[in-house]
């Protein structure tokens, strides 16, 4: 046993699916250690805010320091950021259109180009455009008014007795804060879903749930395809005739229509994650009854299971003792395969929207499916999807890394 | 030939057995799950919908169909015989369109999709296999590698990824499907290339998502073929390597057929997730409907009519690989 | 003394595993096989036999590699000359090879007539199918197997029928010099019978001139081969004719694994069915000295600690590897 598990860890392939696999169940342990709370908590209003620090502008301008710094960069930074290359051709392409010669306009003169253009500008001249387009230039005319100004922001606050504004202070644009000194901020590094959730968050929850069915279901399909195969192998005659007369029909019956009437039948109601997974699981053993059945024929009439015979044993200590410890390392790679590909019947199953009822727990199938329903792949949101495909793609190659490495061990002679 | 015919009677007897045994999966299964699927079924319609002559009407055909009064065995022959008449009943979600009628405007995208998918992704999959167990040093370190990342990219991973490069960022493809929505189907040459367009990206992820799979499987069939006594023995008889090659990659091609049938249902079932992603007008956009619109009639139709496609693929792959490989033939013959 | 159709010269070959680890399965091993006359190697498995086998062939493909040792064939050193060459003119027309399980030796999804066909043409290209039909079918004849064989695919012909049909294929081209790889294990009694009468007739005949054969079954050899050497481990460690090494081993080796053979002698019953204690030593680092002494009963510390054991000649070509005299090997098998 010991040099066994010494020669599996000698296959560079099982470590590197082994590292990654672990790395993910670290990581799934330790995340919740530091950002507590429910994974399904709805923090966001709206859809799909894009990754990154969330910074509360209510406290930053309560800050307790304002500090001062005298960037060179910053005014560029701030006009890039306000008036961006796209919109500055839009404005020559308004310009051009009024009858601006072209050689005059250098979009990148901003401060030419804004002479010009409050010079020029008329939000009532339509140049022929559709009305949007002048309503994207009006507001544009709007957002770049003050741009070139330096003067600060005024802060007022209305008096309780009169209701007037009275100024309280003036944020200057070169004043900052100290990110560490505003009381709110929330990193979110992959924003949040189309409900308003935190997709990191949701993300290692729903790879928790996601292993957890492929476990479930893993154990019930290789239980019920080595018991099956044992007896088909072991036993023979009928029972063998019987078990693969209906391995067979279950071999051709693609499983994932099984799949879909049944999850359809147990409805929406009664469709938890491990109602799921064990229906994954009764549907996905044929694979391992076929294996484990012909590496039991092969063992059958091996010396030490006919000596074992003789000795008058019975078949249970003969398929324990003489018979399971050959076949464990097949079963192990079956069990590998089958936690994988549940993982992804999990996924395809909620795409169709037959998953787990969606008030519970996220899994990664289900992420899926509200990216899709919500039309994130559409709207270029990547981050609702993109993570929870390469979740699922990582774990998936993790195993199969791992079950390449076993069968190089066990299985020398087959490969290369 | 007397042993291929033997070989083929097999079959065809194994795939009436099958169908059989898949037209009493899809009735009792429904039935034999806790609760009364009638009255569930019935709970659902009222929250479908409003219109209450038409929930009427679909209630008083769906206890037609089912026969909900009588034994489930008379029950059972009455949906086949309506089955075979061709009626799989009314939808809910559609009423009062005919299930019939809609799964017969989808089957036929389904079929022009997938089919030709697999069969490109197999068939490029064996040529890249192939050539990366041939030369091993250069290309096998670049094709393998690729391909079981490619291959653990799950069916609908690849195809959402596919549409967000291709149709979202680079816009060279449409998002979704089957042809312009403007358009009215017929055979002038503007529909044509519209769904020749609508066709690339739920065409190539099938393609992609199948060649990584095949790849795989393939250099370690022609490995182990190359491994093999065969191969040796040619080789000290003096018969040049581009000879033995072709024995070998016959030999390593074989079970790849084989191991295409076993895999189809599997690769059908990506494939409908991939119509999905793409909105593509088949089998698996339908099922997403039925099971939006808790519309029963029209999933139970639809994973028949899919069942049914993937045991007549399953079949006619057998027979071709019974026509081919020699080994069957005198198996039989025995 | 006749004239040698075959003479390995200090030959050495190695195999590559795939983990990059290099076995030294034949190590300067040198043999003679005269016109007329027939060679037996005998060895337990993965002494190197079979490797010997393949090495003497001169085309070496991966994993397995040459490394020093010249090999003349017919008085031309073939090691010198380029695969290509050797693969047009030297196989299946000079010297031709009967595989270890023949069983699988034949691609299953090709006619026998089909094989032959890619087997002359890869030799001469410009033969017409009818030419070697009409080869094929004579040859076939002359060494009894039906015509229908050539109609056939390896699937259904019986095992017996499989391997004398890989004999009848390796001598098409007429070789002068065959080489037989365990052609009758894991075949039934009455096939095995029939094949070896296949080989012995081919000799009688003078179809061939010399031959190879390879086995661990000792009766065969006895039998069958004018000669016999023993293999240990990569090396030879006994040659001579095949009633000097049968009836009278002087190797302890040799004399382990003939001691079955030996019946009349008292106290040999208990030996038959006791093995050689331990195992062949790991070739990918082969021990210093001689390679037996771990499994020796007369082991000295000498034998290990010189480098390499050399052979010792007898003259008449009978030769062994041992530090012992002839005279010291003999008294101590007296003693037991």
């Amino acid at each position: 046993m010991k040099h066994t598990l010494r020669q599996v860890f000698h296959s560079g392939k099982f470590v590197a699916g082994f590292c990654i696999l672990v790395a993910l169940l670290l990581l799934i342990a330790i995340y919740p250690l530091f950002v507590k709370g429910d994974p399904l908590a709805i923090i966001g209003q709206g859809t799909f805010f894009p990754p990154g620090t969330y910074v509360n502008t209510y406290d930053s301008i309560y800050a307790p320091n304002t500090y001062t710094l005298n960037l060179k960069d910053a005014a560029a930074n701030r006009i890039a950021q306000r008036l961006p290359e796209k919109d500055r051709e839009e404005m020559k392409t308004w310009l051009v259109a009024y009858g601006i010669p072209e050689e005059q306009i250098d979009v990148n003169d901003i401060k030419a180009l804004l002479d010009i253009w409050f010079e020029n500008y008329d939000p009532n001249e339509s140049l022929g455009m559709i009305y949007a387009k002048q309503r994207y230039y009006q507001r544009l005319n709007d957002s770049i008014r003050n741009l070139l100004s330096i003067e600060g922001v005024i802060l007022a606050e209305k008096n309780p007795e009169t209701g007037e504004l009275q100024e309280v202070g003036i944020v200057n644009q070169t004043d900052y804060v100290n990110i560490n000194e505003v009381a709110n901020v929330r990193v979110l590094p992959l924003g949040t879903d189309n409900f308003g959730r935190d997709v990191l968050t949701e993300l290692v929850r729903a790879t928790a749930v996601s292993l957890e069915i492929g476990l479930v279901a893993g154990v019930i399909a290789t239980l019920i395809g080595l018991t099956l195969g044992l007896l088909a192998g072991y036993i023979g005659g009928w029972v063998d005739d019987f078990i693969m007369f209906i391995t067979n029909l279950f071999t051709v019956i693609p499983s994932f229509v099984l799949l879909i009437l049944i999850s359809f039948s147990i409805g929406q109601e009664k469709r938890g994650a491990v109602t799921i997974a064990i229906v994954i699981g009764l549907t996905s053993w044929v694979w391992t009854t076929r294996a484990v059945r012909s590496q039991v024929m092969s063992l059958r009439n091996r010396d030490h299971v006919n000596l074992s015979k003789l000795s008058g044993h019975s078949i249970f200590y003969i398929i324990t003792h003489d018979i399971f410890p050959y076949i464990a390392s097949y079963v192990v790679m079956a069990l590998i395969l089958q936690i994988s590909s549940a993982i992804l019947a999990e996924a395809s199953l909620s795409i169709l929207g037959l998953g787990p009822r969606t008030t519970d727990v996220p899994t990664l199938g289900l992420m899926m499916n509200w990216a899709m329903i919500y039309q994130a792949h559409i709207m270029g949101r990547w981050w609702a999807y993109l993570p929870v495909i390469i979740m699922i793609a990582l774990i998936t190659f993790s195993m199969n890394l791992m079950n390449t490495g076993l069968d190089q061990v066990f299985n020398p002679t087959l490969r290369e | 030939m007397k042993g291929y015919r033997k070989y083929f009677l097999n079959k065809l007897l194994w795939l009436f057995i099958t169908l059989i045994f898949a037209f009493v999966l899809n009735f009792f299964l429904p039935r034999l799950m806790p609760g009364d699927p009638v009255a569930a079924i019935v709970g659902r319609l009222a929250q479908g919908m409003s219109d209450t002559t038409g929930m009427k009407a679909v209630y008083e055909r769906y206890a037609e169909l089912f026969g909900v009064d009588k034994p489930m065995i008379q029950q059972f022959f009455i949906y086949v015989r309506n089955v075979l008449k061709g009626d799989f009943g009314l939808s809910f979600s559609q009423f009062p369109r005919p299930v019939a009628d809609i799964l017969s405007s989808s089957i036929m995208w389904t079929i022009g999709l997938q089919f030709p998918a697999i069969i490109v992704g197999w068939v490029i999959g064996n040529v890249l296999g192939a050539v990366a167990a041939y030369s091993r040093k250069g290309w096998d370190k670049v094709i393998m590698p690729v391909s079981i990342f490619v291959s653990n990219i799950p069916a609908f991973g690849m195809a959402v990824i596919l549409l967000a490069i291709f149709a979202v960022d680079l816009k060279w493809f449409p998002t979704s499907g089957g042809y312009g929505y403007d358009l009215i189907p017929n055979l002038s040459w503007q529909f044509v290339k519209s769904v020749f367009v609508h066709y690339q990206l739920p065409f190539w992820s099938i393609v992609l998502v199948a060649i990584g799979g095949q790849a795989i499987g393939m250099r370690s069939m022609s490995i182990y073929e190359l491994n093999a006594d065969y191969v040796k023995y040619a080789r000290f008889m003096g018969i040049k390597d581009r000879t033995i090659i072709k024995y070998v990659f016959r030999n390593a091609m074989l079970p790849q057929i084989t191991g295409l049938a076993l895999s189809i249902g599997t690769m059908v079932g990506g494939a409908l997730i991939a119509e999905i992603i793409f909105s593509y007008p088949g089998l698996g956009y339908t099922l997403l409907n039925g099971v939006m619109g808790q519309d029963y009639p029209l999933i139970s139709a639809s994973t028949l009519i899919i069942t049914i496609m993937v045991l007549l693929a399953n079949f006619i792959i057998e027979i071709v690989y019974g026509l081919i490989d020699p080994r069957i033939k005198a198996a039989q013959a025995e | 003394m006749s004239k040698v159709l075959l003479e390995v010269n200090e030959l050495s070959t190695k195999y590559v595993t795939r983990f990059h680890e290099d076995v030294y399965a034949v190590d300067r091993v040198s043999l003679k096989v005269e016109e007329g006359k027939s060679l037996g190697i005998a060895g337990e498995s993965g002494c190197g036999k079979s490797t010997l086998a393949l090495s003497m062939m001169g085309y070496y493909f991966p994993p397995l590699h040459y490394i020093s040792g010249d090999i003349y064939l017919d008085g031309n050193n073939i090691t010198k000359m380029d695969p290509d060459v050797i693969r047009r003119k030297i196989l299946g027309t000079e010297i031709s090879y009967i595989p270890q399980a023949a069983m699988n030796a034949l691609n299953p999804t090709q006619k026998i007539l089909s094989f032959i066909q890619d087997v002359i043409w890869a030799h001469n290209p410009k033969a017409t199918k009818e030419e070697i039909f009409n080869l094929a079918k004579e040859r076939f004849t002359l060494l009894g197997l039906p015509e229908s064989v050539l109609y056939k695919y390896p699937v259904e012909l019986s095992g017996g029928m499989k391997q004398r049909t890989v004999i009848a294929v390796s001598v098409i081209l007429g070789p002068k010099v065959l080489i037989a790889d365990e052609p009758s294990s894991a075949l039934d009694v009455t096939s095995q019978k029939m094949v070896i009468k296949m080989l012995v007739d081919l000799m009688e005949s003078g179809f061939i001139k010399g031959m190879v054969f390879i086995t661990h079954e000792l009766p065969l050899l006895y039998n069958v081969t004018d000669d016999i050497m023993v293999m240990y481990a990569g090396q030879i460690v006994e040659k001579g004719t095949a009633d000097e090494v049968v009836l009278d081993p002087l190797h302890p080796y040799s004399r382990g694994l003939m001691g079955s053979l030996i019946v009349p002698e008292e106290g040999m019953r208990e030996q038959k069915l006791v093995a050689i204690p331990g195992a062949p030593p790991n070739l990918k680092d082969p021990p210093s000295g001689c390679r037996f002494a771990a499994r020796c009963k007369y082991v000295i510390p000498q034998c290990t600690k010189m480098h390499t054991i050399e052979m010792q000649e007898l003259g008449n070509g009978r030769e062994y590897r041992c530090i012992f005299s002839e005279e010291e090997l003999r008294k101590a098998y007296q003693n037991g």
